[in-house]
């Protein structure tokens, strides 16, 4: 049974790698086959699936750091993450269902720190190869105007 | 009406002034003439709004309107605000209603706008009420002219606007008709993002084949559009419409590639599900692009279909509204590579979020110099449809009918 303190830490470590902008390290904290979205409120309260990032594997995982990393141009900035308290949902065998509210905040050369997005993550994590790694992602945001741009993961 | 005092600059077709992005006077006047003015704006998919009595919101030019199904085989787009005091009374974006109804005064209105009750009209108790001229049928709420074309709700504030069809003409009618073709529509989705720019920059953007074979590194090198493929750009008579069309190409060195700092031919995806692309229209175009001026871009990516609405919010800003759309009669599997696909677009995609960005630049860029030009003459100074993508002549044919609806300029 994963305990709540290695949860704690898997968390903390996932936030602080994507802080630090080690996009390198991201698409391993996913198992090989996966869910990966961040996903407008209204999109996810209809029931459609369309995406604002959307990734079924971890190899779209590694093709969407590519993609930020070698392909797209963008002004440079800073993002911050901030996890409310995580909720344990359900426990299935060794897999856990958690949710925890995320506010994104982006800082650009010369302006105010921005939101970027105010979510709520509903997440499947299970044990896999000796450690914590999320099968399933879905960060739902409310925020109904993105400042521009959305850059980095959530 | 506000008259304009700037002088556009002697090199008409190859310039553009600075100021048509920034100047408050012209942002004001682009309203009146052109968002308020004899031009068709994207409202909706009719499938967002099925049923009578279904509505949703949206913005027009700066306008609130409502949008609703008001019979059958009827839609009505109204201003979304009160005729009493202008409250814009419905706040919801989406719902099913019997009528409209303003909560200030309770003040009552059919689904095609039409006042049906004002309370205490004829007062209480013998005192209060309406002054005897006070006749329901002069307070409706402001109706707008509306087009419903192929599953698409069009609407415009003009009664001088022709109809929808000769608003495109016949050329792009063709382009049109060639996604819309009457099918049912479904909604896979929305985005929704605010650009720090001017609202033409979105329009000049899809208009500007010319840096989409440059800036967009993810197109370029996995060969979705890049200037070395067989490719279309085209205006419309008036200037105002555009369309960019491509096939698609390979990731390979060939004379043009080698050329192109920016194409890497050392990349690769882990896993390509996002270009498992499959031809769907009857001819060999992988990508159309369509701009209807003012409001609106149609994009047929590869088999990503939206429609991205633009909001301006001032010379300086506007929201952009994508709804992603599918065939109603599309499998469960080409739902999913439209879905896929759409990684590619929106505030989040590898190629869009490029483009919100340097708008935001752009404006960054020339707002405090309104009196310094910039230049459009990649491909010459002409104003005519061209086989190629090497060319800003979908900017200037945009501009040549923005001064006329403006000026003369």
């Amino acid at each position: 049974m994963i305990d709540r303190d290695a949860m704690r830490d898997f968390y903390d470590d996932y936030y602080t790698t994507l802080d630090d902008v080690r996009l390198e390290e991201w698409p391993a904290f996913f198992t090989e086959n996966c869910l990966y979205r961040v996903i407008p409120r209204e999109n996810f309260e209809a029931g459609y699936t369309l995406s604002t990032i959307f990734a079924e594997s971890r190899g779209m995982l590694i093709d969407r750091v590519m993609g930020v990393t070698k392909t797209q141009m963008f002004a440079p900035r800073y993002y911050r993450r901030f996890p409310g308290p995580l909720r344990i949902v359900s426990r299935d065998g060794d897999s856990v269902r958690t949710r925890h509210n995320l506010l994104v905040v982006q800082t650009l050369i010369d302006k105010k720190t921005d939101i970027v997005l105010s979510a709520v993550c509903h997440d499947l994590i299970i044990p896999d190869e000796d450690r914590l790694r999320f099968r399933e992602r879905i960060v739902v945001f409310d925020s109904e105007m993105i400042p521009n741009s959305l850059i980095y993961p959530a | 009406m506000n008259t304009i005092s700037r002088i556009w600059p002697d090199d008409a077709n190859g310039k553009v002034p600075y100021w048509v992005y920034s100047d408050p006077d012209i942002y004001a006047a682009e309203l009146q003439r052109i968002w308020y003015g004899p031009h068709w704006l994207f409202c909706a998919l009719e499938a967002e709004i099925p049923n009578v009595g279904d509505f949703k919101t949206t913005t027009l030019g700066e306008r609130p309107v409502i949008v609703v199904r008001s019979a059958p085989t009827e839609v009505s787009v109204v201003e979304n605000r009160c005729a009493h005091r202008g409250v814009k009374f419905c706040q919801a974006r989406k719902g099913h209603v019997k009528d409209l109804l303003c909560p200030y005064h309770q003040w009552n209105y059919s689904l095609r706008g039409d006042l049906q009750g004002a309370p205490f009209r004829r007062g209480v108790r013998g005192q209060g009420g309406m002054p005897p001229d006070f006749d329901p049928k002069n307070h409706s709420l402001r109706k707008l002219k509306v087009e419903v074309v192929n599953g698409l709700v069009w609407a415009t504030f003009s009664d001088e606007t022709p109809p929808f069809r000769d608003y495109l003409g016949e050329r792009f009618w063709q382009h049109y008709t060639r996604v819309y073709d009457g099918r049912k529509l479904e909604v896979l989705g929305y985005n929704r993002q605010h650009i720090p720019g001017n609202w033409k920059l979105m329009q000049e953007n899809i208009k500007d084949p010319y840096h989409a074979s440059l800036l967009h590194v993810f197109f370029v090198t996995f060969g979705l559009f890049r200037a070395d493929q067989k490719s279309a750009t085209e205006v419309d008579p008036t200037g105002r419409h555009g369309i960019l069309i491509s096939r698609t190409g390979k990731q390979e060195v060939n004379d043009v590639t080698s050329t192109m700092r920016n194409y890497k031919n050392d990349i690769r995806l882990a896993d390509p599900r996002i270009l498992d692309v499959v031809k769907e229209f009857p001819d060999d175009d992988a990508v159309g692009m369509i701009t209807v001026f003012p409001s609106v871009v149609l994009q047929q990516n590869i088999n990503s279909l939206s429609i991205r609405s633009i909001v301006p919010t001032g010379p300086g800003g506007f929201d952009f509204h994508w709804t992603h759309w599918c065939y109603a009669d599309d499998t469960p599997e080409m739902r999913l590579r439209r879905t896929r696909q759409a990684n590619l677009f929106g505030p989040a995609g590898f190629v869009s979020a490029d483009d919100g960005e340097i708008i935001a630049m752009s404006q960054e860029g020339f707002a405090k110099s309104p009196d310094e030009d910039g230049l459009v003459i990649m491909g010459g100074r002409d104003i005519e449809s061209v086989d190629h993508m090497v060319t800003e002549v979908g900017i200037r044919g945009m501009y040549r009918y923005w001064r006329e609806v403006m000026g003369p300029l």
